[in-house]
């Protein structure tokens, strides 16, 4: 026994000390070794009869998980680590037992590589797909797994002291320029008053101001003057209209399905505006967050009287319904998309990991899945009648045109574990409720009905570490292009570390304390000096911080594809304000409604959002990518809308009632960029404008350019 | 981390400030927003290993074509017409059992590759052609059989392998689009057959409505309804100017570079796409060696659109009357013999065509549907007699190969007997893909992509690379 004592020791320090996982060297070089020359022999030559995914399991051996290696079959285990003698893997790949791949045998230089790991303790990382979850369950100290950032209670934190205070605007301010002074940059000059003003709009309201507006502010000389700008905005019905589609993407709001089966819409949400519309009233009411949460989750358990708030319940019953909807792995779909919507969109916690085996990364096992995934296995989707003379059965309405989109009870039920995903596959049975780690460690469970009170609960509680942290990212992300924690829908391990970790605490200890009130949040921010800088870009603070990590200044934007198309139709004066249900098709002429109220459809969108990086309404969007393609400008050139909107806009100028190109002119800029043209902007105009046959053709072509260029698209 | 592993940071810093790339699929944008490093951070524009195909077209039978018909001749089913298969998908009934198929089967070429009367013209390119016997899939329903077969998965939400191919390979040609869908009406499932899902929006598949060969109508805004070349030209060179001096008071940022040189690229590509899908240019010969019908049109723009550097075309067999022309549950012997006649035409002159251009080398081409039909006959439920009629079947049918490094008059795998289940070799979709990225140079189980907190692959946690079908 003496040849194999020392392997034999080193399997048992990678059993059981955890340090050798994260701090021996050779170990990570194993895991290299197991990756390159082990796992792709196992997967080609040997899965095929030999995993789980295998049609029928030869000799009862797996060879996918760490775990079933080693137990091995009927032949005894297939791997024994440090002894090249017991296992049957390796003396099958020489033939010498029984004479496997039957294919034909595997090269010299394999047959080596298989010895060489064996011999050198069998390293294999495959731990995290093993079935055997208990193990893993075991294995979480859930002391030191709580102790992770963002499982932590955010604090209050004292303000850093710093050189500049004289900047400071508002508390957010000194953890910025604390940053700032650490890294040897300072902050820039406030921006200019027109350049604020276009920027406060636009991220408030998400509509550019008028030229009154930039001239009333540019000569205010109130020292309120800014302030009461950003609070006639905040009270602007505008404001919920702009940040109701922030909310819409996290909740994936759609009004159909990704699957139509013939022409049938039964699974259709012909009146989902309704919830959207929820949205727009609850931000313009400045809802308290945690009810705004709450209310989504569970209206119907929270004020059964009060069926107006019921529609906020879309934000589930809006879901996704898939094809062959009742089978079982169907509705394990189903369950999934809930459960991925509630935890990254509410907690910023990636959980729908955990539904084929524990998490790999975060303290979330199997059980915290399903014990979340029974919530929603006891939920029914229902369209519920709008008033009493809708005809219904057992609640639904017959006509879905007639009802609104919303979610009950059903029997409740604990589900049980689908090993690796399965279905077929079952483990054992879990209770519903609370991610462990959330609750530091205690396992909170849910016993009333199919417990989307106490989840309701559980989110919107000060108690929980993550809810506020994540609505006060995604806010602070809107205004500066870049969110604290670069990965807003996951605080996990494999997610960003907060650029400044204090400013995201502090700031979401006072929005609670402040009665989780979203415009108080705004408010703080768009009152800070921090957004209140210009976005010059300095070639020494530059060179520094390339990427404005610690936000020396405003970001330059592009607009966002509502923002853009909104600015583009206050440019033309077609844009519609007046209340409507129902939704409009963003990308025709006609329908001149802001883009919010666009109808989003989860089987195609339309195509002005799909070209400007609206994201797929299929699933919770952490944040929209940003792309700049040639197929834009192919719309801002040549599509049916552009071309309308210039057209309208030229009629405008044509019959001015003003005598020369000069005054159309400086009104086309006032409408387009709220601003008098400069003198050789003019010039251009006048050149361009004079030799025209067809007058309405060429002021045309001169106003689509004007509104097709980059003035219009970016923010400063 | 390997040398031909880069992150999508890298190659955005590699190409200066993110605009080097810039082409009809356009550019991240890598400032203000945290960019995708963090979410997806893996290969673009490089393989993983030489590829053996550069391109894909993927010919698309919707409704699912009869193996038992076409490429897997079953005599037995004679011997046991009208008798009851076994097994549990069969639901017993007195009525129906197996159904011969009347189509006469031949060997051809030098591979002695045996195929069906149904189709002459792709029988005597049998040599170039690689048939898998032994496809199988899960589901015998059509939505999640399309899904599986383009997307690698039953339900939704999961980006297409022309998507996963364009973000891995990126574009050959930056005025064209990387990935193509010709479609003479909507396929059943429809836009998320294509979908990009969770990656950035421009791995989508551009689709085109190929009824109408009018480009101007064909791709949407592809042309100014009234302005000409001339006339554009002056109204863009105003509004570069206007761009230009709006940036110079900028300091020069790069996002306001990107956008002047987005728009000038637009510019440039409409009279360049417009060529790409015009087929009005190929020679009478050409037209009349595809036929004329829109599945025929389809591929003669997909010969056009490789030949200009498009990734991946998609050619769906529907018309603008019938979202799966190949469901034939009912007559199924006359229907398939008219939709593999045209089939059959098409396909093999577009084989021909890639062949005398030189392009079927490193062309891989793909025939077939989301899955077969059953060798027993449908039933008719009124009077529980047979129908002349195949059903839904997943468990064993066959695609073809060409071109790409496949290896030409290779017939590969079996089903039983009877044709019901796939026995020998079974190739899973799983499997498929994995083969055809790997062809591409992609590894199927490198190509990620970060979401959701997971990496996901096109082949999930499957897949297997069937090197015996190639060269």
């Amino acid at each position: 026994m003496f040849r194999f004592a020392l392997p034999f020791v080193f399997f048992l320090l990678i059993l059981y000390s955890p340090f050798v996982f994260e701090l021996n060297a050779d170990e990570t070089d194993g895991e290299e070794f197991f990756e390159k020359k082990i796992r792709p022999v196992l997967v080609e030559h040997c899965y095929e009869c030999h995993s789980s995914s295998a049609k029928a399991i030869k000799g009862g051996l797996r060879l996918d998980t760490r775990e079933a290696i080693r137990s091995g079959g009927e032949s005894g285990p297939g791997v024994v680590p440090g002894d090249l003698e017991s296992g049957s893997v390796v003396s099958a790949m020489k033939y010498e037992s029984v004479e496997m791949p039957p294919k034909g045998k595997l090269s010299e230089s394999i047959i080596a590589d298989f010895e060489k790991w064996v011999a050198s303790g069998a390293v294999d990382p495959r731990d995290a797909e093993s079935v055997s979850a208990p193990l893993a369950k075991s294995e979480i100290d859930w002391k030191s797994a709580s102790a992770f950032w963002s499982f932590q209670l955010p604090k209050r934190v004292a303000r850093p002291s710093v050189e500049m205070s004289q900047w400071i605007q508002r508390p957010v301010d000194a953890f910025i320029l604390a940053k700032l002074e650490t890294e040897g940059l300072f902050p820039n000059e406030a921006a200019d008053r027109r350049t604020l003003l276009r920027r406060a709009y636009l991220d408030l309201i998400g509509l550019p101001p008028s030229e009154q507006e930039v001239q009333s502010f540019v000569r205010d000389e109130s020292p309120n003057a800014y302030q009461d700008r950003v609070d006639q905005l905040l009270a602007s019905v505008r404001f919920g209209e702009r940040w109701a589609r922030v909310w819409l993407d996290v909740a994936r709001y759609a009004e159909d399905q990704a699957h139509i089966v013939g022409d049938d819409k039964s699974l259709f949400f012909p009146n989902a505006y309704l919830y959207r519309d929820w949205v727009v009233r609850a931000f313009n009411l400045d809802m308290p967050y945690d009810q705004f949460v709450r209310l989504q989750l569970a209206a119907d358990l929270i004020s059964p009287e009060d069926r107006e708030n019921w529609v906020a319940l879309g934000f589930i019953g809006l879901g996704p319904k898939y094809y062959r909807r009742n089978a079982p792995d169907v509705m394990a779909e189903e369950w999934e998309d809930r459960v991925d919507t509630v935890t990254r969109g509410l907690l910023g916690v990636t959980i729908a990991c955990a539904r084929c085996h524990d998490h790999k990364y975060d303290p979330f096992p199997t059980e915290d899945y399903y014990a979340l995934a029974g919530v929603f296995a006891g939920t029914e989707m229902l369209n519920m009648p709008l008033d009493d003379s809708v005809e219904a059965k057992d609640g639904h309405a017959k006509d879905p045109e007639k009802s609104m989109h919303v979610i009950r009870d059903q029997k409740p039920r604990d589900i049980k574990v689908m090993i690796r995903g399965n279905v077929e596959n079952e483990g054992e049975l879990v209770e519903r409720g609370f991610p462990r780690v959330l609750t530091g460690g205690e396992r909170v469970f849910f016993k009333n009905g199919s417990g989307r009170l106490e989840l309701a609960d559980a989110i919107g509680s000060p108690n929980n570490p993550l809810t506020a942290r994540v609505i006060v990212n995604r806010v602070w992300g809107q205004y500066f292009g870049k969110p604290i924690v670069g990965t807003p829908s996951n605080f996990g391990q494999l997610g960003d570390r907060p650029s400044h970790p204090e400013l995201l605490d502090d700031l979401s200890v006072r929005f609670m304390q402040n009665g989780w009130s979203l415009k108080w949040l705004h408010r703080e921010i768009v009152l800070s000096a921090t957004y209140q800088q210009s976005s010059t870009i300095d070639d020494v603070k530059q060179e520094r911080d390339a990427a404005n990590q610690w936000l020396w200044r405003a970001n330059r934007r592009r607009l966002s594809v509502e923002a853009w198309r909104d600015s583009l139709l206050v440019a033309s004066g077609a844009i519609d304000y007046s209340f409507a249900k129902g939704s409009i098709q963003a990308s025709k002429a006609t329908d001149v409604r802001r883009t919010l109220y666009s109808s989003i459809s989860r089987f195609q969108l339309d195509p002005i959002l799909v070209l400007f990086d609206f994201p797929d309404p299929n699933v919770h969007s952490e944040r929209r990518s940003l792309t700049t393609t040639p197929l834009q400008k192919l719309f801002a050139m040549n599509s049916d809308f552009m071309i309308k909107q210039a057209e309208q806009l030229a009629d405008r100028m044509i019959n001015l009632d003003v005598s020369t190109n000069n005054d159309r002119i400086r009104n086309a800029y006032a409408s387009i960029y709220s601003r008098s043209p400069e003198q050789d902007e003019l010039q251009l105009g006048l050149d361009f404008l004079k030799e025209a046959s067809d007058e309405k053709r060429q002021w045309t072509k001169y106003l689509q350019a004007l509104l097709a260029s980059n003035e219009l698209l970016i923010v400063d | 981390m390997e040398p031909n592993n880069f992150s999508r940071r890298q190659m955005l810093h590699s190409c200066g400030a993110g605009f080097g790339a810039l082409g009809w699929m356009g550019a991240m944008a890598n400032h203000g927003l945290a960019n995708l490093a963090a979410e997806g951070s893996s290969p673009i524009g490089v393989p993983h290993f030489p590829a053996r195909a550069k391109r894909v077209v993927f010919l698309f039978m919707n409704g699912a074509p009869s193996h038992v018909d076409t490429f897997d001749p079953k005599p037995m089913l004679a011997k046991h017409e009208g008798e009851q298969p076994s097994g549990k998908l069969y639901k017993e009934s007195k009525g129906s059992g197996y159904m011969a198929s009347p189509f006469r089967f031949q060997q051809y070429g030098e591979s002695g590759m045996v195929m069906s009367e149904l189709l002459p013209n792709m029988s005597r390119l049998a040599d170039d052609l690689c048939v898998i016997r032994s496809m199988h899939t899960d589901v015998p329903n059509h939505e999640p059989g399309l899904l599986m077969m383009n997307c690698g998965h039953l339900q939704p939400v999961r980006p297409s392998l022309g998507s996963w191919m364009s973000y891995g390979l990126g574009s050959e040609n930056q005025n064209l689009p990387s990935f193509v869908v010709l479609s003479p009406g909507r396929p059943v499932v429809g836009p998320q057959l294509w979908s990009n899902s969770f990656l950035p929006g421009q791995y989508q598949g551009t689709s085109v409505d190929t009824n109408d060969l009018d480009v101007d109508r064909m791709v949407s805004n592809i042309k100014h309804p009234l302005l000409g070349k001339v006339e554009q030209r002056q109204q863009l060179d105003l509004l570069q100017a206007l761009n230009r001096k709006h940036m110079q008071a900028r300091e020069n940022d790069s996002i306001f570079d990107e956008q002047i040189r987005a728009m000038e690229l637009a510019f440039q590509m409409q009279s360049e796409v417009r060529e790409a899908f015009d087929v009005a240019r190929e020679s009478k010969e050409t037209r009349a060696m595809y036929g004329e019908t829109p599945f025929s049109n389809s591929c003669l723009i997909a010969r056009r659109l490789l030949e200009s550097g498009v990734r991946m075309v998609q050619v769906y067999y529907v018309t603008d009357k019938n979202k799966q022309p190949w469901d034939t549950h009912s007559d199924n012997d006359n229907q398939h013999r008219k939709l593999c006649a045209d089939s059959d035409r098409a396909t093999a002159a577009l084989l021909t065509d890639l062949k005398q251009r030189g392009m079927l080398d490193d062309t891989l081409v793909i025939w077939g549907g989301e899955f077969g039909r059953t060798p027993y006959s449908e039933i008719n439920k009124k009077n529980d007699k047979a129908k002349p009629g195949r059903d839904h079947h997943h468990t064993g049918f066959s695609m073809a190969l060409a071109g790409g490094g496949i290896r030409g008059g290779l017939t590969y795998g079996a089903t039983d007997e009877f044709g019901m289940n796939a026995v020998d070799d079974r190739v899973h979709v799983h499997d498929l893909h994995a083969t055809i990225l790997h062809l591409m140079g992609l590894d199927h189980e490198r190509l990620t992509y970060r979401y959701s907190g997971r990496d996901f692959r096109l082949t999930d946690v499957h897949g297997r690379v069937v090197k015996e079908l190639f060269l």
